[in-house]
């Protein structure tokens, strides 16, 4: 292969002093140009299974791995409703996780977490403070419900065609910021 | 994302020491000083080239019936989470029902994202701290939430005040 | 390997047609002579470059500018004609050029499809990204690492296993129905664009199979003629071979085939749930 390529090299180079087409003179000087860094010089050397199966570790580990969530459709990653459930129910459970725990610890820290506490020092907070903690509550709860429904109605084989997806994703997002909203300022 | 938290470069290292022919080294140590942050280090797929990937060992318990009992809680808890809504609130019981459903499928949901984003193949010492790092946290907000259902009001009241506060 | 035998075939080709003065001379005249009263139309195309010949330097985009007038419709025209007359060092696998082979897939503007079914945007004025398929080792340019992905299709056996003979000693026959069942599974050309567009593969494409795998993994588990169903699905039956899938249906999204690998992959869950 490389002997072949070397050959290539060498025909074109005797041709350059042909080229009389001023049009296809830049294309042949890049042409030509590329061929002589690509020819390397030519050794074999007889390899064992052993070591032909050690060159390929070795061209392996030079090899990057293309690009992913940088360069994928954002609404199909970083904007995902799959993700956005995983993201959602973690900030729930993870926000219930957090407080039990401090209610456990609170005796031996000297914590007020129990539900009076909470409740007054919530009434104390101006309007907008409590809507905006409302709806960073009630967001993922709407949300996480209804994509929860909506992946259990996937389970079910349904619903997997192209277009029922893309309705389903707008229909999703829609319908958990109206939800949110309203159990954040409605209630 | 895991890609980015991945070691790359100690794991290239390692496996370039181990090379038998100092060529191939040098040239591998030079390539891994540039790919510090997308390189992948379980670089080699296992066993020869056009012998198919290992198989894991079948256990239900990690496949069909786990999935079929974490879709079948998940179903439980959309009545479950409507009812205080419906209702206006909840007996101990429901409440306590619903706490304990919800811790469950919280576990199981955490679970799974320790699965995905530390691979037990590469990170089995992190997997492991992880993984019982969430079970003991598990427990501890079991026992939290039991405390809070005896000693406070209930979750659902609860919510419900602080809601209407 | 078949990805270095692909893209040194593509290499010598170019040259071939690069060192042939009058060739390219008449062409170029052709089409000059044809567009003097059409307005070029340049789009810039942005293709992700990597040469394993120097690894320490770092992948990066390079851009070139066509004009679409004497282009074909399709990116992988596009391709074709870059690396014809402007760097015939531009790496990429091709083969059929009308979405049968697989060999071009690639990530075109965010979205993993194959180039010889993708038309050009003319709509926007906006530069063409050309990546190659996300979170794969890279051979070269565009060229992917597929080898783990093959070993994969290795491990779910694809093909008809069965101990019993035919009845009639010549076929194994089936009906209408169960034919049926195969239409949208059989046509998977494995060309890896949805496997290679799940998160869930890319972050733990060691052990679970992804979407093209799995959907063929579901066409022999419901093909009426095969008797390994069980053996087949205590396979699947672990954390990570099927239930890493947390239907994001990014694969679906993808196939330029238009197969429904999301769909296949609940089936399979389905089948494993009911035991049926």
């Amino acid at each position: 292969m490389i002997a072949h390529r070397l050959g290539l090299a060498a025909v074109r180079s005797a041709t350059k002093p042909n080229v009389f087409f001023s049009q296809n003179i830049p294309r042949m000087v890049l042409a030509s140009a590329m061929s002589t860094s690509q020819a390397r010089p030519v050794s074999t050397q007889k390899l064992s299974q052993e070591e032909g199966q050690q060159v390929l570790v070795n061209q392996r580990l030079n090899r990057p791995v293309s690009p992913n969530l940088g360069i994928y459709k954002m609404e199909q990653t970083w904007f995902g409703a799959s993700a956005w459930t995983r993201i959602t129910g973690c900030a729930l459970s993870g926000a219930a996780y957090v407080y039990f725990t401090a209610y456990l610890a609170s005796p031996l820290l000297g914590l007020h977490v129990e539900s009076a506490a909470l409740a007054s020092g919530f009434a104390a907070l101006p309007f907008v403070v409590k809507g905006a903690i409302k709806f960073a509550l009630a967001f993922p709860f709407t949300f996480h419900f209804i994509n929860g429904i909506k992946h259990l109605v996937y389970d079910l084989g349904i619903g997997f065609a192209k277009a029922q997806i893309k309705r389903g994703e707008i229909a999703l997002w829609v319908s958990s910021f109206i939800g949110g909203g309203y159990l954040a300022f409605g209630l | 994302m895991a890609s980015i938290v991945r070691p790359s470069l100690l794991r290239q290292t390692a496996l370039a020491a181990r090379c038998a022919k100092p060529a191939f080294r040098s040239n591998a140590i030079k390539a891994s000083a540039f790919h510090t942050s997308t390189q992948r280090s379980a670089i080699l797929p296992p066993g020869p080239l056009n012998d198919p990937v290992p198989i894991p060992n079948p256990s239900a318990a990690h496949g069909s019936y786990h999935w079929t009992f974490e879709r079948l809680l998940a179903a439980g808890l959309v009545p479950l989470s409507i009812a205080p809504f419906a209702a206006g609130s909840l007996n101990p019981t429901t409440d306590a029902i619903l706490c304990s459903a919800i811790l469950l499928h919280s576990h199981i949901g955490f679970q799974s994202v320790i699965i995905d984003y530390i691979p037990k193949t590469r990170y089995s010492g992190l997997r492991k701290i992880f993984w019982w790092g969430l079970n003991v946290a598990t427990v501890t907000v079991g026992v939290g939430l039991y405390e809070f259902e005896t000693n406070d009001i209930g979750v659902t009241e609860a919510i419900k005040k602080i809601w209407k506060a | 390997m078949a990805a270095l035998r692909s893209s040194t075939r593509i290499l010598s080709s170019s040259t071939r047609a690069a060192f042939r003065p009058s060739a390219v001379f008449s062409r170029s005249m052709a089409s000059v002579s044809e567009t003097t009263e059409q307005q070029p139309r340049v789009k810039s195309f942005q293709i992700y470059r990597w040469n394993p010949d120097t690894p320490t330097e770092k992948p990066r985009l390079q851009t070139y500018s066509i004009d679409l007038n004497k282009t074909g419709p399709m990116i992988l025209d596009a391709l074709i004609k870059i690396k014809n007359e402007q760097d015939p060092s531009l790496t990429f696998r091709r083969s059929c050029r009308e979405g049968i082979c697989g060999s071009c897939a690639m990530n075109i503007n965010g979205q993993n499809t194959l180039a010889c079914l993708c038309r050009i945007p003319t709509e926007s004025a906006s530069d063409v990204k050309i990546y190659p398929l996300p979170h794969t080792y890279v051979v070269k340019d565009l060229v992917p690492d597929l080898t783990h992905f093959y070993k994969q299709y290795k491990s779910i056996q694809p093909y008809l296993q069965r101990d019993t003979p035919a009845e009639d000693g010549k076929e194994y026959r089936q009906s209408k129905a169960d034919r049926k069942k195969l239409d949208g599974l059989y046509e998977c050309i494995l060309c890896a664009c949805c496997s290679t567009s799940c998160p869930s593969y890319w972050w733990n494409s060691e052990e679970y199979l992804g979407p093209a795998i799995l959907l063929q993994s579901y066409r022999w588990l419901i093909d009426s003629r095969d008797e390994r169903t069980e053996a087949r699905k205590s396979k699947l039956e672990n954390s990570m071979s099927l239930y890493r899938c947390h239907t994001i249906l990014n694969c679906t999204r993808a196939c330029p085939k238009g197969l429904n690998p999301g769909k296949a992959i609940a089936e399979i869950k389905k089948q494993m749930s009911l035991g049926a």
